[in-house]
């Protein structure tokens, strides 16, 4: 195999940023992923909000480029196709201690540049929107929703497209330093590199350490979701959100996802696994009754769903303070980029902190650009957002857009063919779900899993044991009832 | 002696009893509990030969469908259902396949055929 | 725009016994429109016997019930559209739907929604853990097996006593696979006692009742389910907990009336059948929208679902010589010993059907029907069982036309 300018270890959301950023100079760039799909850790487990930045520390790298990143997100978001509403956000409270904190972070906003925020009361909460609850509230203009895997998915799409190359199932067990650059080792292959950036999110510290840096301890905060209904979604048209607590963490919130469902979640506590995702029993139970001060529809009937996610933290072990992101080159490991912690807001952080890891880059070394660069990436046209006569003119020109697969959510049979061939190559069934929102309806696949798994098949012309639900190991069958023989 | 079933001929489920006793006439069954003749005709039969009925399938080649499903024309004895599985599971058919169509005729000579349940097109 | 007479939303056993039957009485002007490539619905996937006792007399496999119906069909030239899926009613009975002909759009006098129901899913009952492949809902497991020819996996555990679940538990034994239990988490079971014993008790696997899973393992395809007996709260009790280990989870935990169209076109729901409010001539509360089948109410039988399609036809016969129904003024209450009852309205001049569950198992109760104090009839029931759905006919002359009916279950 032939050497890599850059190996990005990690394809969540801040892997596939600095892969796109990198994308815009001639550099061959890797980008190697453990799982089989983009976004499979915790970049597609959060709440999809783009962050204002009003509960940061001003001066912190979380504040700067959740600012940043904030402010440029329409212009992303019309590059990239990615589902992305402005909606704005309530913060409400209910008493004086509440008022207290809102108007501390209000004014912390301020500092980090937040535009617009102000305080509003139970009347003009009321007509922001009438199933929030709360006594009174903050109100942030800036605060958006959009879908945190669709967005990975556009900036890996992005990044695919304009020449990075994406090596799933790929878990790097050890990196070598060499006379010059590194070999980093996977359990498929071996990739040598002249930059080494990482990227690995919960896993950052190992890497860390494999790159030569500290194995900085991180504490994983952990957060249950329920997810609701479109019916539920008619309901709430703006996030809401509780008062932050005196350390600016928020508990448990309502938020309408762009697809018009409504999230209600995380709640937050302290887990030792980096991938344990389970959810439980005790905190699925704390969420319904901690939702409905938050939304008023909060019902049992409108669940169609449950996740978790982890904030891995970076914190310091001697006073137990939560630590800023880190993004680091140290002299003594030449060509090495080190992103640790990133958390929330990293989805908001992803494309400013891309770049000062490309603008690290470039101090040691002269850019081309990439005079092929498209900043553009066209995302799959959604047959349920069409009109009639929208809809009419898709089929006539590609019959496969009338073919209804999964009922729920409208998704065509041409959205799916497109999700199956897929610029990144991904092909579990968990993939065309994220791509197409096919089996995220009420029904969770009920009608249309059998569907996809055999346009799996048929369009990869592989056997119904290879099919993968989302992991190498998650067989969706064992083989066929009635073999040929 | 007293045995009891859950009589599987309709959707009821009537709560059936048997009863095995000495009669002037040798071994008689005493059957309670049933609500249609037909409820009695099973407890007997369940007492002495217990039967069933299965549904399956068949695989087809160049059919709409890659499975015919199948059932039996009668009940056969309970333990020869696995028996008759496997003669079931080495069977295949061509498509088109009618419904009603014989699979396999007397299979292992129980006297009671296979036959396809569902009419499968061929492509 | 295309102007039909009747369009009717679904082919499945509804649909087709309702097409039929508007064709024995002279309707034409019919159109059906299923969006699976064959007509039978759900059916064709419910291949095990024991369909049809009630209807004809004889008992058969689903696809054959389905045959029965679909042959008429053909014999009679009821038209049909196949592969074409309805994605909106308005309320003034505009149908829009989407095919690879393109966007179809009818005008009807009267529409049938028979859509049948759906299955409620791991999500919709929160249960806890992980999320590996293996897990699958009855439904969607006998379409892989039945129809795709394809294993979903060797050692199962099922959760939930519904009969596609039992049914199920026999068809993976069948071909070889090993089912180790059964958990229900109420106190009774909830499909017939008939699937307990032949599809459970034939093949020795055992019902837990009072049980339900509280865990699940397995980061990529399922290693094990932790199971827990609940209290008479349904709350897991702790210290009960015991884990089997497993490849495939198959839930059987319940079935929704799928009554998206019909909240499009502004049909009224009853939270308590989810299906749509309907008076005694299946009539929703949008006028010249009828509703039948399990779109309207879960069935248990298939027989009962045709014959309820069958007397939703009669009526619609009447609304398009009529040009309306007149409306139904009188309410059908029930207790709290009632789960639910159709029809939610009733003129008190025309005979009907109710239909019924009860909350619980009873013994040797009376279903008591009575209208302002007075009682109408009494309905003798040595047993009655949630998974069996209790039909009573109700005569006019016992009726008065001013006050509501209330059902009550007295023992």
């Amino acid at each position: 195999m032939a050497g890599f300018d850059v190996v990005i270890i990690g394809a969540g959301v801040v892997g596939s940023a600095v892969a796109r950023e990198l994308s815009r100079y001639q550099v061959r760039v890797a980008v190697l992923e453990k799982e089989l799909d983009v976004a499979c850790g915790n970049s597609g487990r959060n709440t999809g909000m783009l962050h204002a930045g009003f509960t940061y520390k001003p001066g912190t790298l979380k504040a700067e480029c959740a600012v940043e990143g904030n402010q440029e997100f329409d212009q992303v978001a019309g590059e990239l196709q990615v589902p992305f509403r402005r909606t704005g956000k309530v913060v409400v409270g209910f008493n004086d201690h509440d008022r207290e904190n809102l108007l501390k972070y209000k004014a912390v906003g301020e500092q980090n540049g937040v535009r617009g925020m102000r305080m509003i009361d139970k009347e003009e909460l009321n007509r922001l929107d009438s199933s929030a609850g709360g006594e009174f509230a903050m109100y942030v203009p800036d605060s958006g929703i959009l879908d945190p895997m669709q967005y990975t998915i556009a900036l890996a799409e992005n990044a695919c497209q304009n020449g990075v190359e994406f090596y799933f199932n790929s878990r790097v067990v050890a990196v070598e330093r060499l006379e010059e650059g590194y070999l980093v080792k996977t359990e498929k292959g071996e990739f040598p590199a002249r930059w080494v950036i990482n990227c690995a999110g919960m896993y950052a510290p190992e890497i860390s350490e494999m790159l030569g840096y500290p194995n900085y301890p991180t504490k994983g905060f952990k957060g249950e979701y329920f997810v609701l209904d479109k019916k539920a979604g008619k309901h709430l048209g703006i996030p809401v959100y509780p008062a932050p607590n005196d350390k600016g963490g928020f508990s448990t919130h309502a938020t309408p996802t762009i697809d018009g469902n409504v999230l209600v979640g995380p709640d937050s506590y302290v887990t030792e696994g980096r991938e344990d995702y389970a959810a439980t029993k005790e905190h699925l139970d704390g969420l319904i009754a901690d939702g409905k001060k938050m939304f008023k529809h909060m019902k049992r009937e409108y669940f169609i769903r449950n996740f978790a996610g982890i904030r891995w933290k970076r914190y310091n072990p001697q006073t137990g303070e939560i630590l800023d992101f880190l993004l680091e080159a140290d002299e003594n490991r030449p060509n090495t980029v080190n992103l640790v912690g990133i958390e929330s807001p990293g989805i908001t952080c992803a494309l400013p902190l891309a770049r000062r890891v490309v603008k690290i880059v470039a101090e040691r070394e002269q850019l081309e650009p990439n005079p092929d660069f498209n900043p553009c990436r066209k995302g799959i046209r959604k047959y349920i957002e069409m009109g009639t006569e929208e809809k009419k003119a898709a089929i006539a020109e590609n019959p496969d857009y009338g073919e209804v697969v999964c009922r729920c959510e409208n998704v065509s049979r041409a959205e799916i063919l497109q999700a199956i061939h897929n610029p990144l190559g991904v092909h579990t069934v968990t993939g065309i779900k994220n791509r197409t929102r096919a089996t995220m309806g009420r029904c969770q696949g009920g009608y249309c899993e059998t569907r996809i798994t055999k346009m799996i098949e048929e369009e990869l012309g592989i056997p119904p044991e290879e099919v993968r639900y989302s992991k190498e190991n998650g067989y969706m069958f064992t083989g066929k009832v009635r073999e040929d023989v | 002696m007293v045995r009891e079933y859950t009589c599987i001929m309709c959707p009821l489920g009537c709560g059936l009893r048997t009863e095995t006793r000495q009669g002037e006439r040798g071994e008689e069954i005493l059957v309670t509990g049933n609500t249609c003749p037909k409820g009695k005709e099973y407890a007997v039969q369940e007492l002495t030969d217990p039967q069933r009925n299965i549904a399956t399938s068949v695989l087809v080649s160049g059919g709409e469908l890659p499975l015919a499903s199948v059932r039996l024309t009668h009940a056969i004895p309970k333990d020869r259902i696995f028996d008759v599985m496997g003669e079931i599971r080495k069977r295949k058919l061509t498509a088109p396949v009618k419904a009603k169509e014989i699979v396999i005729e007397n299979v292992l000579g129980l006297g009671s055929d296979v036959i396809a349940t569902k009419d499968i097109g061929k492509i | 725009m295309r102007q039909t007479d009747v369009v009717i939303i679904g082919g499945g056993p509804a649909g087709l016994a309702a097409a039929v039957r508007l064709w024995e009485k002279g309707v034409r002007d019919i159109l059906i429109l299923e969006r699976e490539h064959f007509l039978g619905g759900i059916l064709r996937q419910c291949i095990h016997d024991g369909f049809g006792l009630t209807r004809f007399g004889e008992t058969l496999s689903g696809p054959e019930y389905a045959g029965r119906f679909i042959d008429q069909v053909l014999e009679m030239g009821i038209p049909y559209l196949t592969d074409i899926t309805v994605i909106d009613i308005s309320a003034d009975r505009k149908v829009t739907a989407s095919s690879r002909d393109g966007i179809l759009e009818i005008q009807a006098k009267a529409v049938a929604l028979t859509m049948g129901c759906r299955e409620r899913t791991r999500g919709a009952i929160g249960i806890p853990g992980q999320r590996p492949a293996g897990i699958y809902t009855a439904g969607v497991a006998q379409s892989y097996i039945n129809l795709q020819n394809k294993m979903v996996g060797r050692e199962a555990v099922i959760l939930g006593s519904g009969d596609i679940g039992m049914i199920m538990a026999r068809r993976m034994t069948l071909e070889g696979a090993h089912v180790q239990a059964v958990f229900e988490v109420q106190p009774y079971a909830s499909g017939l006692p008939r699937n307990i014993e032949q599809c459970l008790n034939d093949y020795g696997i055992p019902l837990y009742l009072s049980h339900t899973v509280t865990d699940i393992k397995g980061a990529e395809r399922l290693e094990a389910v932790v199971v827990s007996q609940v209290d008479e709260c349904m709350q897991p009790v702790l210290g009960t907990e015991r884990e089997y280990c497993c490849d495939t989870l198959i839930l059987s935990v319940g079935l929704i009336p799928e009554n998206e169209l019909s909240l499009a076109a502004g049909v009224e729901l009853d939270s308590r059948s989810k299906g749509a409010v309907v008076d005694e001539n299946h009539q929703t509360s949008v006028s010249g929208i009828f509703a039948a089948g399990n779109v309207l109410q879960v069935h248990d039988l298939v027989d009962f679902v045709s014959m309820e399609a069958e007397s939703l036809a009669d009526s619609v016969v009447r609304y398009l010589e009529e040009g309306r129904l007149a409306t139904c003024m009188l309410a059908v209450k029930t207790d709290a010993n009632v789960t639910h009852a159709i029809p939610q309205k009733i003129s008190g001049g025309e005979d009907f059907k109710l239909s019924l569950r009860v909350r619980r198992p009873v013994k040797n109760a009376f279903i008591r029907l009575s209208q302002n104090g007075n009682i109408i009839l009494e309905k003798k029931m040595p047993k009655a069982i949630p998974a069996e759905m209790i039909q009573i006919p109700v005569k006019a002359r016992k009726l008065n036309k001013e006050s509501d009916l209330e059902v009550s279950v007295v023992w």
